[in-house]
């Protein structure tokens, strides 16, 4: 962009800014409210009107993390369920979607749209069917089922995602890997699949968010060996009382690792959600 | 790097390619000699560039055979060809150093890294780019990156080379240096060379043997000697030169053509019965005459430099003239136009054939 120059330039920006704040408090309000309940007592939470001093306790933390009610194994039947969910998704889009990005085959328009509409359905709709469907398999309350279950809408999403990508890579990238006796899955491995790193960034992410954040099919499909985080803070919400400061103290304890993989990622995932507005040097 | 002599025969036996209800390629023969440059010429959507593809292995073929050094290579995958190929987007690995791009075939053939490194220097100082090792495609200008994709072909001594409009992307003082580095570069290297143009003067200045495509069928082969001067068909007279050959409608009877339009020309061999026919005459071969000929206007007056093209129009019919004097015309001035007989090219005007 030109740097800015005179008044004009300047108040644009200034109005840019003002926007772009304003956007910003409207997403960042409700972590930050959830942040400072973390830290309230439970009588202060419920205070009205809200008290904005007041002096901040760590019970919150120490009760989700250490306490009879602790969300650590949870966090791990998380961490099993998003990292294989994750894991089996990339290990099978990555080539299918390539597939439908580079093979001719009878039916490829018509399989690309199959796999877009599953995205349509309402999951609601899914949940008893698969819940009958793994009770018959023996299954509920089973890593593998819950996985299993998991696959079902990210498979599809991550194809959908990953074939752009694979459409942006020369073809002609590919022909001279394979005149350079690449062979077509050497083609693929050095020289298609470090094209699309960005892509595969960013579908990495959006995948394991997806697992990580699932709620409706947790709690459905799993039960006492399978709880992940995002049930585990439901049962802080009962008929008696809702412990809204444990809640937000969890809520505040399953973003961290999210957190995290998003800062690792972000470079590539800004430089893949950018792939194809601007060619490599050298591109037609 | 040795000259691969006796090495890169290539034979194409009725290749025929059909991309569903359309045919690219109707039964194209070829038969390239060992170490030829030898250029696939024709208008876009010809065939030359499929053809090439079909050579690479990168297509198949409905129908036909490709034989290389006499072997039978139809079903062969590309990568068992030993082929190499420079793509007209060049094709580089963005990932990877411009050594790393180079040395990738003898990589993927399993050589050890110690070989490698020295083939790619070799390599690289051929092209001049042994300093830019260490860069990667993207920093590099069009003229290196074409030269890194010549690298990257000569680094593990095909028997052929197969170049797709290689020069098009380079602008035009650096295209005219690199295709005099190029025709030098394979006459050091000996291998055989099959080149994809559209652009009939690199075809001329680079080529050994020119085969010319039109709508998916070879016209004519033969040196650019050969092509510019004995056009077998019309639609090769009306494609090689710049500018191209004037054709002319008209009727050929006894000894001269009647050009459709008004004026005669001698063409110095003789029809009993009138025949319907193109005259095609080089705008270098016409000459202007005070009187007789073919009458004509002068539409304009191009300079060139060193020489000018006066453009004309003949009745309906439009011609050029070329010249290396100066040329005394304006515009709307009425002209006679004469050319030797012996500088008369005849095509049937159904056909194209050439009849004399």
């Amino acid at each position: 962009m030109i740097a800015g120059r005179g008044p004009g330039a300047l108040a644009r920006r200034l109005a840019l800014a003002a926007v772009a704040g304003l956007l910003l408090s409207v997403w960042a309000f409700p972590v930050l409210w959830a942040l400072l309940t973390s830290f309230k007592s439970e009588r202060d939470v419920l205070a009205y009107p809200p008290v904005w001093w007041f002096e901040p306790t760590l019970e919150h933390y120490r009760e989700v993390l250490f306490g009879a009610s602790s969300i650590l194994p949870n966090l791990w039947s998380s961490v099993v369920v998003a990292s294989v969910t994750t894991v089996g998704t990339m290990l099978l889009a990555l080539p299918a979607a390539y597939a439908v990005a580079r093979l001719r085959y009878p039916g490829r328009r018509a399989s690309g749209f199959y796999v877009l509409a599953t995205q349509m359905l309402p999951p609601v709709g899914l949940v008893i069917p698969y819940y009958l469907a793994l009770q018959k398999a023996g299954a509920l309350d089973t890593y593998g089922g819950m996985v299993l279950i998991y696959l079902t809408f990210s498979l599809p999403f991550a194809i959908w995602l990953m074939v752009s990508y694979f459409e942006d890579v020369p073809p002609e990238m590919e022909e001279a890997a394979l005149l350079d006796h690449a062979g077509r899955l050497g083609a693929f491995w050095h020289v298609v699949l470090p094209q699309v790193r960005g892509g595969i960034a960013v579908t990495t992410v959006f995948v394991f968010l997806n697992a990580w954040n699932e709620f409706l099919f947790a709690v459905v499909l799993g039960g006492n060996k399978v709880r992940t985080v995002t049930v585990a803070m439901f049962n802080f919400i009962s008929v008696e009382q809702t412990l809204w400061a444990k809640l937000a103290a969890g809520a505040m304890v399953a973003m961290a690792p999210v957190i995290l993989i998003g800062l690792l990622a972000q470079r590539h995932i800004v430089k893949g959600l950018t792939v194809g507005a601007v060619k490599g040097g050298g591109r037609r | 790097m040795s000259a691969a002599t006796g090495r890169g025969g290539v034979t194409l036996q009725g290749a025929v390619k059909r991309h569903g209800e359309l045919t690219v390629l109707h039964g194209v023969d070829l038969q390239i000699r060992p170490g030829e440059f030898f250029v696939l010429l024709g208008p876009s959507g010809s065939g030359k560039t499929t053809t090439l593809r079909v050579l690479a292995g990168l297509e198949s073929i409905s129908a036909g055979r490709v034989l290389m050094d006499g072997e039978d290579v139809t079903e062969r995958d590309p990568g068992d060809r030993d082929v190499a190929m420079v793509f007209q987007s060049y094709a580089l690995y963005p990932h990877m150093t411009v050594a790393q791009n180079i040395g990738f075939p003898l990589k993927m053939l399993g050589r050890p890294a110690s070989e490698v490194a020295q083939a790619v220097t070799a390599a690289a100082q051929r092209v001049s780019i042994d300093h830019l090792l260490a860069r990667r495609p993207g920093q590099l200008s069009g003229g290196q990156q074409q030269r890194v994709a010549l690298a990257r072909a000569i680094v593990r001594q095909p028997r052929l080379f197969l170049l797709d409009e290689p020069l098009s992307n380079l602008d035009a003082r650096l295209r005219l240096e690199t295709r005099v580095e190029l025709k030098k570069l394979q006459r050091t290297l000996g291998v055989t060379t099959v080149y994809v143009t559209h652009d009939q003067e690199e075809a001329m200045t680079l080529a050994d043997r020119i085969a010319v495509f039109m709508e998916g069928r070879i016209v004519q082969v033969g040196t650019p000697a050969e092509v510019f001067g004995r056009p077998t068909h019309a639609a090769v007279a009306g494609f090689i030169g710049t500018p191209p050959m004037n054709l002319l409608d008209g009727t050929w009877h006894r000894d001269a053509v009647a050009v459709d339009g008004g004026g005669r020309v001698a063409v110095g061999v003789h029809s009993d019965a009138p025949r319907a026919v193109r005259l095609g005459i080089r705008p270098g071969d016409l000459r202007l005459v005070a009187a007789d000929g073919v009458p004509a206007e002068v539409e304009l007056v191009e300079e060139l430099g060193d020489s000018r093209i006066a453009v004309l129009h003949a009745g309906a019919q439009r011609l050029k003239l070329k010249s290396a004097e100066a040329l005394p015309l304006a515009e709307g001035q009425a002209v006679h136009l004469a050319a030797e007989p012996r500088h008369t090219h005849l095509f049937d005007r159904a056909s194209g054939e050439r009849l004399n």
